[in-house]
């Protein structure tokens, strides 16, 4: 799932003190099942941003709305009423969100309420850490099911670096080294042999260094 | 329809269970006449008594009637009985009624307007005939009742004594009913004063209400001797005040049933004397209810049983009862079929014997044309639709149904009344049979506080024999108030939509009673077996697919802007309705079930709403308080509201929890 976190609300009025009528899109997707950009976080947003902009004299409205996905063309086109009146809109989606917005209504202004930081896994409630990082070409059958490029913090092909210590990284206690996980998960599939084999040079040509990904599916249209 | 989706619960699919059912308490299921207690309980533990009585008189046109003399299958019901001990819901009806009674509120009927022109005659005024005649009017028949005894109310008022049911409060009920515009003829014995086919002629329906009105007798030898009586002309004679020919001052009371015990009771008071009840039955097989054995004991009353009678001895006068050993009263099939050992015998001496074995109709008024009686004297009835063999005679209560509780004939004589209009071509709201949510599993009750139930205070034993003064003194405000507060507010917590659901499992995780449930397949839904309305989950759906019945975000939101125009100061205490006391008493009060589903969005709408300051009460720091988890949800909530405020430029410190472990908490004491 992408998680992405809400910014600093300084930022935030930086951005939107200027609007009469700012609207707030809230995602009920991803950013709602990491808890940061759905229904709830959007109305506790933009009650905020009333309570501060009234503080400081600012007038003009603040409403909200919540579209399931807004990473969608569909779910996009039926809050366009609310788009259309509004002066600046303010999406809590992941970055897919307010791009879509603007591919949606050209001649809209649309901001940011969030930082999308990453790919996670729910490792328990609360919780979420980067296991994947689309590179684009997917190398885990090697490595007993662990991602060596999201999850060794210099993204190494074969085996740990000198700052593997006692299973954790050098960059935080609280990290665990991925090689090690990679090397304790083949032995208890009894296949360390894998670890003989070497890895090349990854093919970094999938990965976004290339520009915008683009992926088509074949098959029926209408 | 009376009952609306946004009360109801909804179990989703997916699940065993009904389908989409509307689930109610079982307190409402098992309620003859299906009054919302649980809304009654909730006012009454929220101090709204008046309110309260009024949510007893939708459906009950005797609220203080039925709250002191019912036998309340309400609690037999009671989910909190898989807890520790069922809610005393009977007395806190009479709490409500009571309460409002004291504030002069709740006892001025509705204004009704007869338009149909419809009139309906029913002879009896007992709580089958009051509560037809009520609920007709209601939906604008103008209900004519005939009584046979100089004052209404039937066997309520000839029946009960005085030292259960206080006679003003059975004649403020009916006081109430008349006041809505139903006629009541006293002295008016059908058969005799008003002929049958008269009243016919005159009203468009007759309902038949007549109640038991006759003792069953006891034919056995020396039944003939002048001390002997029957229950049902002696409770009369006692309830007029009239001494009672033939009373000596050791009594003997044949039958175990309810009436044999106000018999009894009665027969201590009126004599002074001993009393003995003799019963075909067993200890543990009475059919008197527990309670009401239990205070007969207390005030002196032998209770002999397994013996049946054989025969009354004495020559002239009553000396003793003769009874043999009865070794079963019920079949295999649990049918009333008594075996004796007519061997066994022996003697209760005695100077009088009341003989309360049963009642019976009195049907003489009925006119030869119908409607016809069977071979066994009983009226023939069409259960479902109360009609009789006569075209526009109806009947209800107990001359149809057999004897049981006031309520019971209550609950006869409204659908008596829904048959009545029906046939009348009067527009009737039609009301579907509730259906239960389960028992509270094993696992999630023993995660729910214990608390003890309140007691009835009563008179001294010795102290009550005196005279026929009230014997149940009611539970006072604080007693009543934490009795009501034990509720644990059945089916009426999480609501849940699966159309804004978006399976993110949050509910699923953060709930500490597992009541909430997810399979693979992004279905879900919330157990309302397992829901206890502590609202963390409402708190934390990112979605707001979580809403809670009682208590809703928007009543929470609509309370808090009331309430803030109410405070002189702008300022705002949210608490617990479990604590009996206040953190900020200056401050207008929100009462919520549980603190824990104050959400950041509800604290910052206050603000918006214009408080200036907002205090979070609770009662400790332990996690808990009132439900698992409860109070860590509030501190969570208020310290996320504090930052939320503080970015906005408000001081963060306008949102203050208090930790006041003087609040009491009403459950728990």
């Amino acid at each position: 799932m992408i998680t992405a976190e809400r910014k600093n609300f300084d930022e935030i009025r930086r951005m939107t003190d200027g609007a009469q009528k700012l609207l707030v899109v809230g995602c009920n997707t991803c950013v709602a099942v990491c808890l940061t950009g759905g229904e709830k976080e959007a109305e506790i947003l933009a009650s905020q941003l009333r309570l501060a902009r009234k503080q400081d004299g600012i007038g003009g409205s603040v409403e909200t709305v919540t579209v399931l996905r807004q990473c969608e063309n569909e779910y996009l086109d039926s809050i366009s009423e609310q788009v259309q009146k509004a002066d600046l809109v303010l999406s809590t989606a992941c970055s897919i969100g307010p791009q879509g917005l603007v591919f949606r209504y050209p001649t809209k202004a649309v901001v940011p309420a969030m930082n999308t930081n990453m790919m996670g896994y729910v490792k328990e409630h609360h919780v979420w850490t980067e296991y994947c990082v689309a590179c684009g070409f997917c190398i885990i059958a090697f490595t007993g099911g662990i991602c060596p490029i999201a999850r060794c913090a210099k993204t190494l092909l074969n085996g740990p670096c000198g700052g593997s210590q006692g299973g954790r990284c050098e960059i935080s206690p609280d990290v665990p080294c991925a090689w090690q996980e990679i090397y304790d998960r083949l032995a208890a599939l009894g296949q360390l042999d894998m670890l003989k084999r070497i890895l090349g040079p990854k093919k970094w040509n999938a990965s976004n260094s290339g520009g915008p990904r683009t992926m088509k599916m074949e098959g029926f249209k209408p | 329809m009376e009952r609306e989706l946004t009360g109801a619960i909804t179990r989703s699919f997916g699940r065993p269970g009904p389908v989409d059912a509307m689930l109610r308490p079982p307190c409402e299921v098992a309620c003859p006449i299906h009054t919302n207690a649980q809304r009654y309980i909730q006012l009454v533990a929220e101090g709204h008594d008046a309110r309260a009585l009024a949510v007893v008189r939708v459906t009950n046109p005797l609220p203080q009637v039925i709250g002191r003399i019912c036998p309340h299958p309400c609690e037999e019901a009671c989910r909190r009985g898989d807890v520790d001990e069922p809610i005393a819901i009977c007395n806190i009806k009479r709490v409500a009624s009571d309460g409002a009674r004291a504030a002069g509120l709740g006892f001025e009927p509705p204004k009704i307007e007869f338009t149909t022109g419809k009139k309906v005659a029913i002879i009896g005024s007992g709580p089958s005939g009051l509560g037809a005649a009520h609920d007709l009017a209601l939906m604008g028949v103008r209900a004519t009742i005939f009584e046979k005894q100089p004052e209404p109310g039937g066997f309520l008022r000839t029946g009960i004594l005085n030292y259960r049911l206080p006679k003003d409060i059975l004649d403020e009920d009916i006081e109430y009913i008349r006041k809505m515009g139903v006629e009541i003829y006293t002295n008016a014995d059908v058969g005799r004063a008003v002929k049958f086919n008269d009243i016919m002629a005159e009203f468009d329906a007759v309902l038949i209400a007549a109640g038991l009105s006759e003792s069953r007798p006891l034919p056995i030898p020396g039944a003939d001797l002048p001390q002997v009586l029957l229950a049902v002309p002696f409770l009369e004679a006692v309830n007029a005040g009239r001494e009672v020919p033939g009373l000596g001052k050791e009594i003997i009371v044949i039958g175990g049933g309810n009436v044999a015990i106000d018999v009894a009771r009665s027969a201590r008071r009126v004599t002074g004397g001993k009393v003995t009840m003799v019963c075909l039955e067993a200890d543990h097989e009475m059919p008197a209810h527990a309670w009401e054995i239990e205070d007969a004991r207390a005030e002196g009353i032998e209770i002999v049983c397994s013996q049946g009678p054989n025969a009354i001895m004495g020559e002239g006068k009553v000396e003793g009862l003769q009874v043999k050993k009865c070794e079963s009263v019920f079949d295999e099939h649990g049918r009333f079929s008594p075996t004796f050992c007519e061997t066994e015998l022996s003697v209760v001496p005695g100077d009088t014997v009341i003989v309360s074995i049963g009642q019976m109709s009195n049907l003489s008024f009925l006119p030869e044309e119908g409607p016809a009686v069977n071979e066994r004297g009983i009226l023939i009835f069409d259960r479902e639709q109360c009609t009789t063999t006569r075209r526009g005679v109806f009947a209800s209560g107990e001359v149809v149904t057999g004897p049981g509780a006031a309520v019971n004939a209550l609950a006869s004589g409204k659908k008596a009344a829904i048959a009545v209009a029906r046939y009348l071509g009067v527009d009737v709201n039609f009301r579907p049979e509730p259906a239960a949510i389960g028992e509270v599993p094993a696992d999630v009750a023993d995660k729910v506080k214990k608390a003890p139930r309140r007691r009835m205070p009563a008179r001294d034993a010795g102290e009550r024999l005196k005279d026929f003064g009230e014997v149940e003194t009611g539970l006072d405000e604080v007693d009543g108030r934490c009795e009501a507060s034990r509720c644990l507010l059945c089916g009426s917590g999480a609501r849940y939509s699966q159309l804004k659901c978006i399976a993110c499992l949050t509910c699923v995780r953060v709930c500490p009673y597992g009541a909430p449930w997810a399979d693979g397949e992004g279905l879900g839904g919330i157990d309302p077996d397992k829901c206890q309305a502590c609202g963390i989950c409402f708190t934390q759906c990112p979605a707001k697919a979580i809403d809670l019945t009682v208590m809703s975000e928007e009543d929470i939101a609509a309370r808090t802007v009331a309430a803030i125009a109410d405070s002189g100061n702008g300022e705002l205490e949210f608490g617990c309705w479990y604590s009996q006391s206040r953190v900020a008493p200056e401050a207008a009060a929100v009462s919520l079930p549980c603190t824990g589903r104050l959400s950041v969005r509800l604290l910052l709408h206050a603000f918006e709403s214009g408080a200036k300051k907002v205090y979070v009460a609770v009662c400790s720091e332990d996690d808990d308080g009132h439900f698992v988890h409860g109070h860590r949800q509030t501190r969570a909530a208020v310290a996320d509201a504090q930052k939320a405020l503080g970015e906005a430029g408000l001081d963060p410190a306008s949102i203050e929890l208090r930790i006041e472990p003087e609040l009491k908490c009403r459950k728990a004491t």
